[in-house]
């Protein structure tokens, strides 16, 4: 995850967003990308609704990096374990959307609910704290929205097995190591 | 007991007009129930026939597909993701397939991307007939669902015809769509395409959804049942349907004319012609209506396509092995439901790091406590059939 310098010539979407809400533009691949400061959260999404135009709610998730994968493939790069918390936005009439970013410890990681500025980011919080265990402060039912009540873990992190595969191999991974490595069509 | 002559007259008229003290009471509509689209369950608190602070209650279609996508590979994930929104099944790969192309530096040829294009729009227009058979049902009105299924199945045999099947078909593959089944035996010599007569029969398949577009609009739009339980019922206004991350039909029946087949490039709706219809009052009938005119958008999108379509390969070259480099990408498509998109995280191995599913039915139904605020019991129902969700797609 290389991060590209915010210069004040850069006019794509990601670079006035970054402007805007006083963050960084990441790289993503034909992505605007943007990431803030996680106690400047809630604010920079404020920021993109009313001076920016991003008013859709599209979605917002997270994803963890860790190093050591109970389930999936180990990362080839040394990761700082860590929660990247991820917000799409965008307007609904050009269709420009940025995601913005926000890096959260890996330890009880916490950042303030949307929910004031996207009353749509509700659900998406649940699942996320349910999936990561991550806490949004503000947020007014912080209950579970898919597991059952009294789960335990959060089934999104890369320390949480899955079941079925501690119980079964998964069959399908047979063709893929047998195939030989050929380039070009087949 | 004796009572006056007025107050005889004064009770008979209360059944009516006398206010009556209607504690709280909670109703439970689910998880198993006629007309909940599958396995959804709302926690009403009503009193009298108002419902107030309606929560739904979801999950119970969880099927984890955001952890099973981390330990499968790419061409493995297509026929997870084709079970999303099983009602427009194929609309699902589309949104994956061109993130995991894109990555890769891959462009899929030109005839393969029409196919795309065709299959996903009669998707769209299976998707919208499921809707126009079973919205009519939940009002009471049966006879549009045997007119909207008989054409519905014309359609998937169209889709069936080329894929293999009505509604997984798993049919892309990166890089392009696989060879169609109708075309001859699977061996390497025989130049594998379109089944014989596809592109005809399509044409034909058009005229009769269209005929049958007028004839559920003649059926449905003069019934005064209908238009009783849907106009001015369940309005959303757009910005609320906006905040809440409502995306596709429903938002375009509130007025606003937002439609990703016209601002994204993920397959080449830009050669085509084609209206986004959109609706004044954001209600019931608003959404209904939005659903029967994009049918017809559609059958003009198809028609077009079939005249238009460019012979080919169906297959850019792609190593054997599919590796996506490392890197992150966002893919939305217009589902028929609404915003779908993948957020695809790759480390450079055969599967994605992390892949978020951003699926149209689970944001559109979360603005369900919003809008059933209030309303009228029986309003529910009409209320949930508009908005058109299918609880594979809410889940995932």
């Amino acid at each position: 995850m290389a991060e590209a310098e915010g210069s004040g010539e850069d006019n794509s979407l990601a670079g006035r967003a970054a402007k805007a809400v006083g963050g960084v533009v990441l790289e993503a691949l034909e992505t605007d990308k943007v990431g803030v400061a996680a106690d400047r959260w809630a604010e920079a999404l404020r920021i993109a609704r009313d001076d920016l135009g991003l008013s859709f709610f599209s979605w917002l998730s997270a994803v963890h990096w860790a190093n050591d994968p109970q389930v999936g493939d180990a990362l080839s790069e040394e990761v700082t374990e860590r929660f990247e918390l991820l917000c799409a936005v965008s307007d609904v009439t050009a269709g420009e959307l940025v995601v913005f970013s926000t890096d959260l410890g890996a330890s009880d990681p916490t950042v303030d609910s949307l929910i004031g500025v996207y009353p749509g980011a509700d659900w998406h919080e649940r699942e996320c704290r349910e999936m990561f265990g991550i806490t949004f402060l503000g947020h007014p039912r912080p209950e579970n929205l898919y597991l059952p009540n009294g789960f335990v873990g959060n089934p999104l992190l890369k320390s949480f097995p899955l079941l079925s595969r501690e119980v079964k191999p998964w069959p399908g991974e047979v063709d893929v190591e047998d195939m030989p490595e050929v380039t070009g069509g087949g | 007991m004796t009572m006056a002559p007025d107050m005889v007259r004064h009770l008979s008229g209360a059944a009516v007009s006398v206010e009556l003290e209607t504690p709280d009471m909670t109703l439970n509509i689910g998880p198993q129930h006629p007309s909940t689209h599958g396995v959804l369950r709302l926690v009403a608190k009503v009193d009298g026939e108002r419902a107030f602070d309606v929560q739904p209650v979801i999950g119970y279609m969880h099927r984890g597909y955001e952890k099973l996508a981390e330990v499968r590979n790419y061409p493995q994930i297509t026929a997870l993701i084709n079970r999303i929104d099983w009602v427009s099944g194929y609309a699902n790969e589309i949104p994956f397939m061109v993130a995991a192309e894109r990555l890769m530096g891959v462009e899929p040829p030109d005839r393969a991307q029409f196919i795309r294009l065709i299959l996903t729009e009669m998707a769209r227009i299976s998707s919208h007939l499921i809707f126009q058979a079973s919205y009519p049902l939940e009002l009471g009105a049966a006879t549009p669902l045997f007119f909207a299924l008989r054409d519905r199945e014309r359609v998937l045999d169209l889709i069936e015809s080329v894929t293999g099947g009505r509604f997984h078909p798993n049919f892309n593959r990166i890089g392009g769509v696989k060879p169609a089944v109708g075309a001859g035996p699977v061996t390497r010599k025989t130049i594998q395409d379109l089944p014989a007569g596809f592109l005809s029969e399509t044409r034909d398949a058009m005229d009769r959804v269209l005929s049958t577009a007028d004839q559920l609009e003649d059926l449905v739009a003069g019934n005064e049942i209908v238009l009783a339980r849907t106009k001015e019922i369940g309005v959303i206004p757009p910005e609320v349907a906006i905040s809440y991350g409502v995306s596709g039909p429903i938002l375009r029946a509130s007025g606003v004319p937002f439609d990703l087949r016209k601002v994204s490039n993920y397959l080449p709706y830009h050669l085509f012609d084609f209206e986004i219809p959109t609706g004044e009052n954001g209600d019931c009938w608003d959404r209904w209506w939005i659903r029967l005119e994009e049918i017809r958008q559609s059958a003009s999108i198809i028609r077009q396509a079939v005249d238009t379509i460019p012979s080919g390969p169906l297959q850019a070259k792609v190593p054997r092995i599919i590796k996506v480099p490392a890197g992150e990408i966002y893919v939305r498509a217009e589902n028929p439901k609404g915003e779908m998109g993948y957020y695809v995280v790759s480390d450079g191995g055969l599967g994605p790091y992390r892949l978020k599913i951003r699926s149209a039915s689970f944001s559109n139904i979360s603005i369900l406590p919003w809008v059933l605020e209030g309303t009228l019991v029986p309003d529910i129902i009409a209320i949930l059939g508009s908005l058109d969700f299918v609880l594979g797609d809410v889940d995932r």
